[in-house]
């Protein structure tokens, strides 16, 4: 909506696609606040945030196409087509450009190998929260919560206030990885316990969750054999990690990145396809939705780019992450422009640390000091097109106080 | 040497006191040992005994389960006792089992004038072993030469190609490819010292592997070397030297198969009773009269016992215990559908001697594009052990790794297991029962047992006649049987058509597989009840994200259509998926 709404602004013809039945994507699940302290400066219920996006977006008229699932798309070329099945019937459309934003999915516990059975009773914490926020319905009475993540925790509080009769956190880590106000206000406000370094090795119980075999882990998440309990509970929610929804970008021919799991782009958010941008969480986790939301705005201008046919780079210059820089955006600049760059890193270590960019001979082109950073956190930086004109490559570090 | 005395040979290999009787040629244990695979050894070195037509194995191991077997038996008795007045019908055949074997008799039956009843304990059909394998249609090379199986897989295999067309089921005859590696034959390395070992691995060893087939009655198989290899796998390790290439093999969705199979039969008269669990018989001497249910009794001219895993427990209900089931699970990873063109036979590399716990699997494609590496084989005390131990996950990824090197093991999806039913003869029980007049074993039902049922289900209808049923084949059968429409893969100009006259088939519910509302509206109306059995029928949740978005949704349809609150909506059998209202809340 963000960037179909900047996109209208400057006079574009747009059309905007969703595959639910109403706009505003996984917000309309998220009943709790917390939504738009950097944009709005206010702490908003999901619901609330989406809202303000969904006025703009009727106020302007723009052409929206509810209960869409997008079938096939050609992206080659200038005129991209579309192929869309909705209950109106199949559609084509024909659109200069495309911006993806279709967020992420959460993994599943197949993809951390959690063995045993697969009875009813074992979900996703969306799942949950949707359930729980939209359906009026329990997922059951005796939660077990894999995941010491955001998600989780604020799944966690959402049903302890909803009645359920107990919950137990488990994590990996040696703490919670989630936002430290999420760790105050859901987990220790409400005194529910948790058990760090724990993984669920197994899920027991052959119609219906009867329990779960806990194990303990070591610094390496490695399971410390002889450790293993039964854990009686009648219902098991994952909350381990979000991944980009990538299929559908992999299926036009985008290239991956496979640190992120989402799209290769440029500084405009354009992935490796011309004239196809992305935007949001479907580019890589970004822990608060105000990034989210600017991301499409600067696809956005991208866009305004590639439609006016402005000038690209001779060479388009690569950006990589270095030391401790686990994901990096973007992953390289192709545009001739004199905004700053905004990158977005998650440090592969935690403390008081710079934030180095720097060129490929090593000079270091801009630094930026910060007080405390950490894995969970997605960090920003603006880096002015000065600083980094004539650099062949560059590197972006994360170096330890 | 007399049979006894073969028996007594054998169990003096084991330090425990074991007796048996032997009567009509089953062969009865009795004793105790320490450990379950005891227990299993045993048995099955009574059954490998020529002459043994079956063993009932009723030694106990250290932690038999005593009680709980005693709790079920009450139960049973209860069930018994409140159900065995209430007669629900009069039944020529009454089928007991939902599998493949239980479905395609029906199917078969159906071809006639007979009032047919198919009874199966679980909320659908295709719910135990059914629905866990890898949906391998095998050619026939593997049984071992003049047994039932042997004989039923490869007239099975060549049934396969009419019958997926008569029922809509999608069915590819891939072919198998059967490499030969350095790995092969390493058993015997030190018997076959230098330039030998390679030339027997690679020279003699597959003509040794398609003699087999060949006597077995198997077609066009073909040895291939060098380039050919990776013409047909262009992914699969150079280090193969040779591979047996076999054309006959073929894949499918097990669960589409018994689906429609059940869904043919229906539409030909026979009755499928879901939910329907057998607590007893009623018996008039020799003669079973009626099958006594949780439900309510069914007066049966025969009894036609397929119930897989619990086959033996059948037959000692019905006074004709001849062979006991020692279960025996199997581990399948399944992986992304992206990955479609990795493999495009069913591929394996050959090991001899086979290593002791597996049957050998592989890694086969799927007719969606999936792939399946497994299964593994395990024996297990516990009949519904479908539990999926990460040991086991990183065992399967160890043993096929070498096959394809690059393979991206870790676009993992899911992973299963299913629980086999083989009997201690390891051969197809397909015979009248000894004791009981009216009563036909379909028993020990295990691989081949999919690639054989069309062939099972031929053989089991010809002992049915012999035992006296009368059949008159039913002119207006109708072997034809329409599978769902798929959104997915009809042509747009007909979706479009279809969602103009129903705009159910536009609202796509799950976007990983894009199933549409109207899918998943028809199987409910085909008889889908629960979650699980939409998501056989039209493979909602499926995909990447494994019913992370769809699973709400499809509940609520459920709900719609059943006319039940969501909070009652069941996933499979007994297991419900969400508890009751929040806090304060009606439902």
């Amino acid at each position: 909506m963000a960037a179909a709404v900047k996109l209208a602004g400057k006079g574009y013809d747009v059309a905007l696609i969703e595959r639910k039945e109403e706009l505003g994507g996984i917000l309309d699940q998220c009943i709790h606040d917390g939504f738009g302290t950097k944009i709005f400066g206010k702490a908003l219920s999901g619901p609330e945030f989406a809202g303000y996006f969904i006025d703009e977006v009727s106020k302007l008229g723009l052409d929206v196409h509810l209960n869409t699932y997008v079938k096939s798309v050609n992206a080659g070329g200038d005129v991209k087509e579309l192929v869309t099945v909705s209950p109106r019937g199949v559609e084509r459309i024909k659109a200069r450009s495309i911006v993806y934003a279709i967020g992420c999915r959460e993994r599943h516990p197949f993809e951390i190998k959690v063995g045993g059975t697969r009875p009813a009773g074992v979900y996703t914490a969306g799942m949950v929260q949707r359930l729980v926020n939209l359906y009026g319905i329990l997922p059951g009475k005796r939660i077990l919560i894999v995941g010491g993540g955001d998600v989780g925790m604020i799944v966690a509080r959402h049903l302890y206030l909803e009645g359920v009769e107990s919950i137990t956190v488990v994590f990996p880590e040696e703490f919670f990885v989630g936002l430290p106000r999420n760790v105050q206000q859901c987990i220790l406000d409400f005194n529910i316990p948790f058990r760090p370094r724990t993984v669920v090795k197994e899920i027991v119980g052959k119609e219906r969750v009867e329990g779960a075999i806990l194990v303990k882990v070591d610094e390496n998440w490695r399971p410390i054999p002889g450790t293993e309990e039964f854990y009686p509970c009648d219902t098991v929610i994952f909350s381990v990690g979000l991944v980009p929804y990538a299929k559908k970008l992999r299926a036009i021919g985008a290239e991956i990145d496979p640190r992120t799991r989402g799209p290769v782009v440029n500084e405009f958010f354009e992935t490796t396809v011309r004239g196809v941008f992305a935007a949001g969480n479907l580019v890589q986790i970004f822990d608060y939705v105000d990034d989210a939301v600017e991301s499409a705005y600067i696809a956005a201008d991208g866009v305004e780019k590639y439609l006016a046919g402005e000038g690209r780079l001779d060479n388009p210059v690569p950006f990589k992450p270095g030391s401790n820089v686990r994901t990096l955006t973007p992953h390289r600049l192709e545009w001739k422009d004199e905004r700053p760059v905004v990158a977005f890193l998650r440090p592969a270590v935690e403390g008081r640390a710079w934030i180095i960019v720097r060129g490929g001979n090593g000079e270091i082109l801009k630094k930026e000091f910060r007080q405390y950073v950490r894995p969970s956190t997605l960090e920003r930086i603006e880096i002015p097109r000065e600083a980094i004109s004539g650099a062949e490559e560059v590197y972006v570090d994360v170096a330890r106080v | 040497m007399s049979l006894e005395s073969k028996v007594r040979k054998v169990l003096g290999r084991f330090p425990y006191e074991i007796t048996f009787e032997i009567r009509d040629g089953v062969v009865f244990l009795d004793g105790e040992v320490e450990a379950y695979e005891e227990w299993v050894e045993i048995g099955l070195a009574v059954g490998s005994i020529k002459g043994v037509e079956g063993v009932v194995n009723r030694i106990k191991w250290k932690d038999y389960p005593e009680e709980e077997l005693r709790r079920k038996e009450e139960l049973r008795r209860k069930l018994y006792e409140e159900n065995k007045g209430r007669i629900i019908g009069e039944y020529d055949v009454v089928i007991i089992g939902g599998g493949v074997a239980g479905t395609a008799i029906a199917r078969e039956l159906s071809k006639y004038r007979l009032k047919v009843a198919l009874l199966e304990k679980a909320t659908d059909v295709s719910v135990g072993a059914s629905k866990a394998n890898n949906g391998m249609i095998h050619p026939g090379v593997a049984p071992k030469r003049g047994t039932l199986k042997a004989k039923l897989n490869v007239r099975g295999n060549a049934m396969y190609d009419e019958l997926a067309r008569d029922l809509g089921v999608k069915f590819k005859r891939v072919g198998s490819l059967w490499l030969i590696t350095p790995r092969t034959l390493q058993k015997y390395r030190r018997y076959l010292p230098g330039p030998f070992y390679k030339f027997v691995s690679a020279y003699i060893f597959p003509y040794l592997v398609k003699l087999k087939g060949m006597l077995n009655g198997v077609k066009g198989i073909r040895i291939i070397r060098g380039e050919g290899i990776w013409k047909l796998e262009p992914k699969a390790t150079r280090e193969a030297w040779a591979a047996v290439y076999v054309p006959s093999t073929g894949i499918l969705d097990p669960y589409d198969l018994v689906v429609a199979l059940a869904e043919n039969a229906i539409a030909n008269g026979v009755e499928i009773h879901l939910e329907t669990e057998v607590v007893g018989f009623i018996r008039e001497g020799e003669t079973i009269k009626g099958v006594v249910t949780n439900r309510g009794t069914f007066l049966a001219r025969y009894v036609v016992n397929a119930a897989g895993v619990f086959a033996d427990e059948i037959a000692e209900l019905a006074g004709s215990r001849e062979y006991t089931i020692h279960p025996r699970k199997g581990v399948i990873l399944l992986f992304d559908k992206e990955l479609e063109g990795w493999v495009n036979h069913c591929v394996t590399e050959l090991r001899f001697p086979a290593p002791a716990h597996t049957k050998g699997g592989g890694i086969n494609p799927t007719v969606h594009g999936n792939i399946l590496w497994g299964p593994t084989a395990v024996e297990v005390p516990d009949k519904t052990d479908t539990s999926v131990h990460p040991e086991e996950i990183e065992e399967i990824l160890e043993r096929y790794r070498e096959i394809y090197p690059d393979f991206p093991r870790h676009r993992i999806i899911r992973y299963f297991a299913g629980v086999r039913a083989p009997t201690f003869t390891e051969d197809f029980i397909i015979r009248p029962a000894k004791w009981v007049k009216n009563l036909l074993h379909v028993a020990g039902i295990q691989s081949p047992g999919l690639a054989s049922a069309p062939a099972i289900a031929e053989y089991a209808v010809e002992q049915l006649r012999s035992m006296g049923l009368i059949l008159e084949p039913k002119p207006d059968f109708n072997p034809h049987r329409e599978p769902i429409p798929r959104a997915s893969e009809m042509s747009l100009e007909e979706l479009d058509r279809r969602i103009k006259e129903d705009p159910r088939w536009g609202n796509i519910v799950c976007t990983c597989e894009m199933v549409s509302e109207a899918e998943i509206v028809e199987a409910i109306r085909r008889g889908a009840s629960t979650l699980d059995a939409i998501k056989r029928r039209t493979r909602l949740g499926m995909g990447t994200c494994q019913g992370g978005y769809c699973t709400l949704k499809a509940a609520e349809i459920l709900s719609r259509e059943l006319g039940i609150p969501i909070s009652q909506v069941v996933k499979e059998n007994g297991g419900r998926l969400f508890n009751g209202a929040v806090r304060g809340e009606e439902p």
